[in-house]
């Protein structure tokens, strides 16, 4: 099959895979080699559906033993099937590499004859990126469920991501829609290369050329919407993967109908907001120190559609607000609705220089319209005349299109350093010359 | 009274040095060149003096900050034709508020200036990832961009170090100037519009799958464009290899 074609049918098999994240690894170029890493990641394109393209994410092959409901790839569906050889993905990435169009590469693969025989033909193409064509920059890879450890660790000292989807949320949903998989052949690995990132952590103390294994950290996927599950079980589930398993990033797919089948929802629609809400929460859990519990709970174990998670706590807490925005200290900052960390963070560099007043706030770029509800301004208040849950709920919601207005969280939510960094020498010398 | 320096950030210094020594206050500081002169103002002329630009440089560091050091830097490679005047009114507030400058976050003056180092910023990081090489005939890769602001020096680096083993250009195109690296060290140097380019027999092929890796990795029942042009603006599209038409 022409070149041209694979990578047709096999970077659209890998397109469900969400993460593209090129971030969190510091890789160095070496001498005569090709790449490095940059640690807040790089998107080079953003693709028809508004997502940042920054790897060459492809299947090594979309020929599959396994035969999971909601998959293209499953063995029982009649579509062409074919493979990339090790040199032709080197090549590619490569290729690609040295025209800017991409950070590196994101290789995954169906389950060709064997998981063992998969994980094998994975860590040979990274391993021939690494050492032939010494490229140096970003590569994540799939750990195959099934897997031997060995064959895992190996590919670890080569990635600089890895990750072992989930797939769904919960072993009632895998034994339905994906029989031959199950919790413990996920698990399993996860903690492996957990262990295996603390270990090389604690090796690098004690000298520095101990290598590296998975340095920007592993992360994982689901489907959301395939099986019934609550967003209550989803949420406490990445919190449980965070705390539990270090991981960088849970990353959440709304289940795309890609084929039917007795033990799928009939839905025509991705459950696209549904998504949304799932990221906006992680956020939370991540960044502004919610727990799961608090922002979702067995009576109401959903999210609401109109309105944000924060903005949903914040209505169900009304006894906490509103909160002096000159005193309040940063961890309650932080769950004021409409309030970012970068807000919060100017906020307490600037009142440090003297007391903040409403216009003030507005002058830094922060934004009030759902943040008035909840905060007074050396004592004065700014939303409507009374802090009841309806009045504030109505002017949430009217107040402003939630949806259309925050961008979904794909990655790569590059989270910019609040200060520029200064140009090298040679930089300042060019200027000094007046050569610009 | 307005004054006017030659274009280069130690002219900018000098121009600032001089308003302080001379107790001028100029009302404006600009680029000879951005300029339609008009006849009821006053124009004076600053000759960049290095030794002068020195001094500034130093005492922005120790009286200020880095940090203040690095803004004024930022602003001044941006394309408004009010940085100089922006830069130097930051600057004067900074040797009266010292490093806590920055926290003056309401402050008109601290505002502008922050607002236009993280537009340069921004739009720096982003061009790290939307420059596109071809590869050419002679060995060389070479990447025409036109950016907003003056940024090719601010992205150089990182390709020097990143794509360290082959000689590349990348071409700011507006500005008539280029990074130029040759495998050992990069140097800004001016260069014409338009060279004349053959590329490379392999070039069309890998460009043909970059657009077919594009196409496929879209979902279709997610398409929107609207979020595609927010992240990409339209005015990048020109040289991206993967927007231009098979
Ligand atoms: S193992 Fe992976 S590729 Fe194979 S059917 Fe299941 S999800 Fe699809």
């Amino acid at each position: 099959m022409e070149l041209q074609k694979k990578i047709e049918i096999l970077s659209a098999a890998a397109k469900y895979d969400v993460s593209c994240s090129s971030s969190g690894s510091s890789r160095k170029n070496k001498p005569g080699g090709v790449g490095n890493g940059h640690l807040s990641g790089i998107c080079h394109s953003w693709s028809e559906d508004g997502r940042c393209i920054s790897l060459l994410k492809i299947l090594l092959t979309n020929d599959c033993i396994y035969n999971c409901a909601y998959c293209v790839n499953r063995s029982t569906n009649d579509i062409p099937r074919t493979a990339l050889t090790p040199d032709e993905v080197a090549d590619l990435t490569i290729n690609f590499y040295r025209r800017n169009y991409i950070e590196g590469l994101f290789l995954s693969s169906a389950v060709y004859k064997t998981p063992d025989y998969t994980m094998e033909l994975i860590l040979g193409v990274i391993k021939k990126l690494r050492e032939e064509y010494r490229f140096n920059g970003y590569i994540h890879v799939k750990a195959i469920p099934g897997a031997d450890m060995k064959l895992i660790s190996a590919a670890g000292a080569y990635a600089d991501r890895m990750s072992v989807n989930i797939e769904l949320p919960s072993s009632q949903g895998l034994r339905l829609l994906a029989p031959q998989k199950n919790k413990e052949s996920i698990i399993k690995p996860m903690g492996l290369i957990r262990s295996g990132i603390q270990a090389k952590r604690e090796e690098r103390k004690l000298f520095r050329g101990a290598g590296s294994f998975v340095p920007a950290g592993q992360s994982t996927q689901l489907i959301v919407g395939a099986t019934p599950d609550h967003d209550l079980n989803i949420l406490k589930l990445s919190e449980g993967l965070y705390h539990r398993f270090n991981l960088k990033r849970v990353y959440y797919s709304a289940y795309v109908p890609v084929t039917t089948g007795p033990n799928l929802p009939a839905i025509v629609k991705p459950p696209l907001l549904r998504e949304h809400r799932l990221y906006q929460a992680d956020w939370l859990l991540r960044f502004y120190g919610f727990k799961a519990d608090e922002l979702l709970n067995d009576a109401h174990s959903d999210f609401d559609t109109e309105l944000d998670p924060k903005s949903d706590w914040a209505l169900r807490n009304l006894h906490l607000f509103p909160v002096e925005i000159n005193r309040v200290d940063y961890s309650l900052l932080l769950r004021i609705p409409g309030v970012g960390v970068r807000s919060a963070q100017k906020i307490v560099a600037a009142r440090r220089i003297g007391p903040l007043s409403y216009d003030n706030l507005k002058k830094m770029g922060i934004v009030l319209k759902r943040a008035r509800y909840f905060i007074t301004c050396q004592g004065k208040y700014y939303g409507e005349k009374s802090m009841n849950e309806h009045i504030v709920r109505y002017g949430l919601i009217s107040g402003k299109p939630e949806i259309q207005d925050s961008t979904p969280q794909w990655e790569q939510i590059s989270i910019f350093p609040l200060l520029p960094q200064l140009p090298p020498p040679e930089v300042r010398l060019a200027t000094l010359t007046g050569e610009l | 009274m307005i004054y006017l320096y030659d274009g280069s950030f130690e002219g900018l210094l000098t121009a600032i040095f001089e308003a302080y020594y001379r107790k001028e206050n100029p009302e404006k500081i600009l680029r000879n060149k951005a300029l339609q002169q008009t006849l009821f103002e006053e124009y004076i002329h600053i000759p960049t003096d290095e030794i002068k630009a020195d001094k500034v440089y130093d005492s922005i560091r120790s009286k200020i900050s880095h940090q203040a050091l690095q803004h004024a830097y930022y602003t001044y490679l941006s394309d408004f034709e009010d940085a100089g005047t922006w830069i130097y009114r930051y600057l004067q507030l900074g040797w009266k508020m010292g490093h806590k400058v920055d926290y003056h976050l309401a402050d008109d003056r601290v505002l502008t200036v922050h607002n236009t180092s993280r537009k340069v910023f921004g739009e720096s990081h982003l061009l790290l990832g939307l420059v596109r090489f071809k590869k050419l005939s002679s060995d060389l890769f070479y990447a025409p961009i036109e950016p907003a602001h003056n940024i090719v020096s601010l992205i150089a680096p990182h390709f020097s170090s990143r794509l360290a083993d082959q000689n590349w250009i990348i071409h700011d195109v507006k500005r008539n100037m280029a990074a130029l690296y040759n495998k050992v060290e990069w140097v800004i140097t001016e260069l014409d519009a338009n060279p004349n380019l053959t590329v490379d027999e392999e070039e069309q092929a890998y460009q043909g799958l970059w657009k077919q890796y594009f196409e496929s990795i879209a979902i279709r029942s997610r398409v929107n464009p609207d979020l595609q042009k927010r992240h990409m603006p339209r005015r990048y599209w020109k040289y991206l290899t993967e927007k231009q038409m098979l």
